[in-house]
């Protein structure tokens, strides 16, 4: 008796399992075929000399050498840190902005809210067209500049002005999401803590930096990690408003990677410089949340 | 609202908390300006765009009709790319919910060798950034032939580890007698998922669903090098090759993107809880 039933749970158990192994195995192969089978190409390519319709000729380290030493490609990876530059100071101070407007406003939160995240579900190409207008020199930001303080800024020809005006309109996209995760970590300080701080006559600035600062960090950290995730990917954004320009000033590694492997015709070479800009970002990532990750802690 | 309550609301707040409500309230509708912007360009005379105010101009549908009527002549398929990405994005759509729910269900609730592995496998491919597969992807897709077809567009994409992720971590949270009643009941897989677990778990299969169809009707990068034909392309790429070839055109510019924004803000505005609440969810 009990070892029936035994052998019949047994038996429910592999047909659960089958069930199982079954649907999990069936993702697999999708991952193999999209995913595995990818990765080993990269892997392939980057130590390969190809040209999309010859055979792969092995060449070593030769790739790695050309690309390291890729004047375009360095100017690329240097432009991504001139990116950040004027990125984080926007977009952390814009999402600061943002959640603390949001924990203020009360009852019209959710509208608050709506209209910094539209900006961030809309079509990146779409958006990309109208800031292209929005910044010509004939436009309406420069109109209303004309007006104001009679001066017309050459947002998209100036190198600099250029890399600004690509960081404001990801700023733009970006600094809802960004001060919504800021948000949900200003609701997680205790009250207790601010009323502490007035009791010992902190003044606003030093709450703000000495208590509000620190203990939103896992907030600020996933924040920068985005931001630095975000600047390695940029495509969209440069290659429809800027197109990389004026000279290279604005080329993104994506861009670079898009221009080597489908214009320049030399897959061997994008294939390499991907897989360095993966692990830049990955190593970016790892050295900010060295330096700026804190615990925290409510003693 | 009555009097006494509005007098109520304004003593509440002092002067400066009333000057931050106004100023936060006029930066979020600063931040619909190019909204704004980009619907008035859609409807005004390419000449008056940059000469006339925000709601001035002789306004109409003419940038409309010259996408779907003339710019057809012009090689440049307007209405057909719109059902390419209508297409392409509800059958990739449709795809991962059906399959991440299958899936989900299994790795949240059937017990089979591997299961953990299967799950740590799926959080390692969601930390490996997916840019660096789109050279290598266009060489797959090549070999099998698939370029400057919508097959190029859907399969890569008829899976998601994400969505399997997402659903698995709700699907976990569900009671166990529910399940325990369909098994009793002898339930297949599909009615099990179909009748049980796909009604409990609406919301998170509501919010897989909008965040990939966001996804997919504004990709860019993969179609710009997978579709070279115009009449293959989607809406986000055919409107991108139209503006630089003829960005004089800002009318029809804009009015394109008017088109390509519409579908998104949308179902923003339509299932704004579900966007909120899954915004929030990768928080956690």
């Amino acid at each position: 008796m009990r070892r029936g039933a035994d052998a019949s749970r047994h038996r429910a158990l592999s047909r659960e399992a089958v069930i199982g192994l079954s649907l999990a195995l069936a993702y697999l192969v999708f991952a193999a075929i999209f995913w595995a089978y990818p990765f080993f190409w990269l892997a392939r390519l980057s130590v390969t000399q190809w040209r999309f319709f010859d055979e792969p000729v092995f060449t070593g380290g030769r790739n790695l050498l050309l690309t390291v030493q890729d004047p375009q490609f360095q100017q690329a990876m240097w432009n991504v840190l001139r990116f950040l530059a004027f990125y984080l100071p926007i977009a952390f101070g814009g999402a600061l902005l943002v959640a603390f407007g949001l924990q203020h406003v009360g009852r019209g939160k959710t509208f608050v809210a709506l209209c910094f995240l539209l900006s961030n579900v809309s079509s990146g190409v779409a958006v990309s067209l109208v800031f292209t207008k929005i910044f010509s020199s004939t436009g309406p930001l420069n109109a209303w500049l004309f007006g104001w303080i009679g001066v017309r800024v050459p947002w998209t020809t100036h190198p600099t002005l250029a890399m600004l005006a690509i960081a404001l309109v990801v700023a733009w996209k970006f600094v809802g999401y960004y001060g919504l995760i800021l948000y949900s970590g200003l609701l997680t300080i205790p009250r207790e803590i601010y009323d502490a701080a007035t009791l010992d006559h902190a003044r606003p600035l030093t709450r703000l930096f000495r208590v509000t600062l620190p203990m939103i960090n896992p907030q600020l950290m996933m924040v920068l990690v985005f931001a630095i995730l975000v600047s390695f990917g940029l495509f969209t954004e440069p290659f429809l408003i800027t197109g990389g320009g004026p000279a290279d000033s604005t080329a993104t590694p994506q861009m670079m990677i898009y221009e080597t492997a489908f214009r320049r015709l030399q897959p061997s070479h994008a294939a390499t410089m991907s897989i360095l800009v993966s692990l830049a970002s990955y190593l970016l990532v790892l050295a900010a949340r060295r330096l700026f990750e804190r615990k925290v802690v409510i003693a | 609202m009555t009097r006494e309550s509005i007098a109520r609301l304004v003593r509440s707040r002092s002067p400066g908390g009333w000057a931050a409500t106004i100023g936060i309230y006029t930066l979020a509708l600063t931040w619909l300006y190019p909204f704004a912007w980009m619907v008035a360009a859609s409807l005004k005379p390419t000449a008056q765009i940059y000469t006339t105010g925000l709601f001035e101009g002789d306004f109409s549908f003419d940038n409309f009709r010259f996408l779907f009527a003339t710019a057809d002549k012009l090689d440049r398929p307007f209405l057909q790319a719109m059902g390419i990405s209508a297409i392409v994005t509800l059958s990739v759509t449709a795809s991962v919910i059906v399959t991440s729910a299958f899936i989900a269900y299994a790795l949240a609730r059937l017990r089979f060798p591997g299961a953990k592995l299967f799950g740590d496998f799926l959080l390692l491919q969601m930390v490996i950034p997916t840019t660096m597969f789109i050279l290598p992807l266009f060489v797959l897709i090549k070999q099998l032939g698939l370029l400057n077809s919508l097959g190029a567009l859907i399969f890569p994409s008829m899976m998601s580890g994400w969505g399997i992720y997402m659903m698995s971590q709700s699907f976990r949270a569900m009671p166990e007698d529910l399940l325990d009643a369909a098994r009793l009941d002898r339930a297949s897989l599909w009615q099990t998922v179909m009748k049980v677990v796909v009604p409990l778990n609406k919301s998170i299969i509501a919010i897989v669903a909008l965040f990939t169809f966001t996804g997919t009707w504004d990709n860019f990068l993969w179609p710009l090098i997978a579709i070279s034909d115009t009449d293959r392309m989607p809406l986000a790429v055919l409107l991108a090759t139209f503006s630089k070839q003829y960005g004089g055109y800002a009318g029809p510019v804009m009015a394109g993107a008017v088109l390509q924004t519409l579908p998104l803000v949308l179902l923003f505005l339509l299932f704004r809880r579900h966007f909120l609440q899954g915004m929030a969810l990768t928080l956690k």
